[in-house]
């Protein structure tokens, strides 16, 4: 009964059907095709650190992120966009490009069949699929800006690649122009910076080493939040009452139905000066968190809340 | 008496000619189903269907070339993964299941999933796969998993025996310790815990010619060896003790049950995350349906997963198109009502038996 019979006709069969398995996929992998001729282009080191191979003139681009079919847009590349991420939203013409799905895993189907010659990613795409889309042969060039000046940089770079230069740069120095314009104010208030408190998501801020928090420094702000452990930390009412933030920011957007009513009746928070001076205000959620154009945008909101009175003769 | 034996023989035979037929069938109907069709939502464009023939008998060159990057680079080998993984996740459950004798047992019962996650965790957060290569992320998964369940294995052994409860508990107890661990890496990563929480998800979108070459060998070494196994595997599920009076030596038997059935999960973990499911409720239904014996058993539930889990990606790749949803959804939204349709169906019978007459 125990006497082993090691090749029964059961482990026969798994054992064929592996090895027509195997047959198919040898012979598949031999008639892979070949890699396409690529253009010859030239070489340009992208937010990752890479260098990367992009064509001479880039004609077909996907976007696989808002902020960078902002800058791409921006730049006047928008007709060179032949498709985007299903969250780019801005501009208006983005609702006629083709979209390719979610940021965190596009679908490669539908890239494949755009047939892009250069594939713009972001931070949102995690750095294994941007090597997986590598090894299915598309030029991925990632833009992933730390800082406000980071992105001021990132659109003369997408000027360059797309053969844009004069328009980036007109952009990027009317950016730097109008972020000195704001920064020449703040900055001037270096006794005494307001306490500010901005939230994405109910209870969740900007910590330090955030996007967040440098816009809010450069607005002139002191980030309640600015000394936390991690970057996007999850605060609690406590810490918001001994803080004592004198104004309170709340984003509108796709994942927040905060209101001023829900801050206000948050226990203890009727004791925060904010509350007390109805200091609540509210920004666009696009505005703030994606790192493209319309960054200086929520900038010069942030610092005109902050400063009311230095900004109120605009 | 031998009558009976060769009508068994029969039914397992036809049992595993009618699943292979159904593999196959799965795999050339659902590589017309894509986002870019034949069937799908044909946005930006639809391939039409003689394309995909053309393609798969060679003749490719009749078609553009963007066609078959997506039939044979994108599709075919996803498809291909997805039949290998459930395979995987199928047999390594039915395998701990029997082992532990436990209904609720699945392949990361014991903490394979957490170990391979914590792998995953520090791939993904060192932001490897682009500083070292595209297979570091699977590679640290699969030495996570492995380095655990050995961890495990050794932690619950005394005096050279290793008792399956305190095995289970073992197990159980790393996994929550290593759980914790993630979630506080994810706690704070910052910008890349979506990533991780991404992977978590699991999904087979990462799919290539290279994952399923790799994979491949893998999971074929150890479903073959635990099939050869299935025997010792029937006698354990009486008891070590009969086990051992059967003259089977039941240390050495777990072991080797545990490392292989580890491999084939830990494979399909490093390329496709956690994808749940498929190895808690496949072996089951297979149960009910071809009975206790792990030697059909096995092959059995090999073949539904594969099936299984290659019909759930198909819909979690197409239903919302061009946006894919986690494969685990699917999974269990279509797993489940059909797995409590069959316990209804078989309650007369013992559908939890595990013991088997070999």
């Amino acid at each position: 009964m125990n006497k082993r019979k090691w090749m029964n006709g059961l482990t026969a069969i798994i054992i064929v059907c592996f090895l027509i398995l195997t047959v198919l996929i040898v012979s598949f992998y031999v008639t892979k095709f070949k890699e396409p001729q690529r253009e010859t282009g030239f070489t340009i080191i992208d937010d990752l650190g890479r260098a990367v191979i992009v064509p001479k003139s880039p004609q077909r681009i996907i976007s696989l992120a808002p902020s960078s079919t902002e800058i791409l847009f921006a730049v006047g590349l928008g007709d060179r966009v032949i498709g985007v991420d299903d969250y780019s939203d801005y501009p208006e013409e983005t609702k006629n490009k083709t979209k390719i799905g979610s940021y965190l895993n596009p679908n490669l189907e539908v890239i494949a069949s755009l047939e892009p010659d250069l594939i713009l990613a972001s931070d949102m795409t995690s750095n294994e699929y941007v090597a997986s889309l590598e090894e299915k042969n598309f030029i991925v060039f990632v833009l992933s800006p730390k800082t406000i000046q980071g992105i001021i940089r990132d659109i003369r770079v997408v000027g360059i690649i797309g053969k844009k230069t004069k328009e980036a740069n007109n952009l990027a120095d009317s950016l730097e122009h109008r972020i000195n314009a704001i920064t020449s104010k703040t900055s001037n208030n270096t006794l005494y910076k307001p306490r500010v408190y901005v939230e994405y998501y109910p209870y969740w801020t900007y910590g330090p080493g955030s996007f967040g928090n440098d816009v809010i420094s450069m607005a002139g702000g002191k980030n309640i939040a600015g000394t936390t452990v991690n970057a996007y930390p999850e605060i609690t009412n406590e810490f918001v009452a001994m803080s004592n933030p004198e104004i309170v920011v709340f984003t509108i957007g796709l994942h927040t139905s905060t209101t001023i009513e829900d801050i206000k009746s948050r226990t203890g928070w009727d004791k925060i000066s904010a509350v007390k001076n109805n200091k609540i205000y509210t920004i666009d959620d696009d505005i703030i968190s994606r790192k493209g154009p319309r960054i200086v945008d929520a900038l010069e909101q942030l610092a005109k809340l902050i400063y009311p009175e230095s900004f109120s003769s605009k | 008496m031998t009558i009976d034996f060769k009508k068994k023989y029969v039914r397992w035979n036809l049992i595993l000619i009618g699943l292979l037929i159904a593999l196959f069938f799965a795999i050339v109907i659902t590589i017309t189903i894509g986002s870019v069709g034949p069937i799908g939502s044909g946005n930006p464009e639809r391939i039409p269907i003689q394309a995909v023939w053309d393609i798969l008998f060679g003749k490719s060159s009749l078609w553009p070339d963007t066609y078959k990057a997506v039939i044979v680079d994108i599709r075919l080998p996803r498809i291909l993964l997805a039949a290998l993984v459930g395979c995987a996740l199928a047999v390594s459950g039915a395998v701990m299941q029997g082992v532990f004798k436990n209904p609720m047992a699945d392949p990361f019962i014991i903490g394979l999933s957490s170990g391979a996650a914590v792998g995953a965790s520090i791939s993904i957060l060192l932001g490897l796969s682009i500083i070292i290569g595209i297979y570091s992320t699977p590679f640290l998964a699969f030495l996570g998993a492995v380095l655990t369940i050995f961890g495990v294995h050794f932690i619950a052994r005394s005096e050279g025996k290793v008792k399956v409860e305190t095995l289970l508990l073992t197990g159980i107890a790393i996994g929550s310790f290593l759980t914790a661990i993630i979630s506080f890496m994810m706690y704070m990563a910052n910008e890349q815990f979506r990533f991780l929480f991404f992977w978590l998800l699991g999904g087979l979108y990462k799919a290539s010619w290279n994952t399923v070459t790799i994979a491949f060998p893998l999971i074929l070494l150890g479903t073959v060896v635990i099939q050869l196994f299935a025997r010792d595997l029937n006698a354990m599920t009486l008891g070590e003790e009969p086990a051992m009076h059967l003259g089977i030596d039941t240390e050495s038997v777990k072991k080797i049950l545990l490392i292989f059935s580890s491999l084939v999960a830990g494979t399909a973990v490093a390329f496709t995350g956690i994808i749940g499911f498929v190895g808690l409720i496949t072996p089951h239904i297979m149960r009910i349906l071809v009975g206790p014996n792990h030697r059909i058993l096995l092959p059995a539930s090999a073949l539904a997963g594969g099936i299984f889990l290659i019909w759930s990606d198909t819909i979690a790749r197409t239903i919302l198109s061009p946006t894919e949803i986690p494969v685990g959804i699917i999974t269990a939204l279509c797993g489940a009502p059909f797995f409590v349709y069959l316990l209804q169906k078989s309650k007369k019978r013992s559908c939890d038996s595990y013991v088997a007459q070999n």
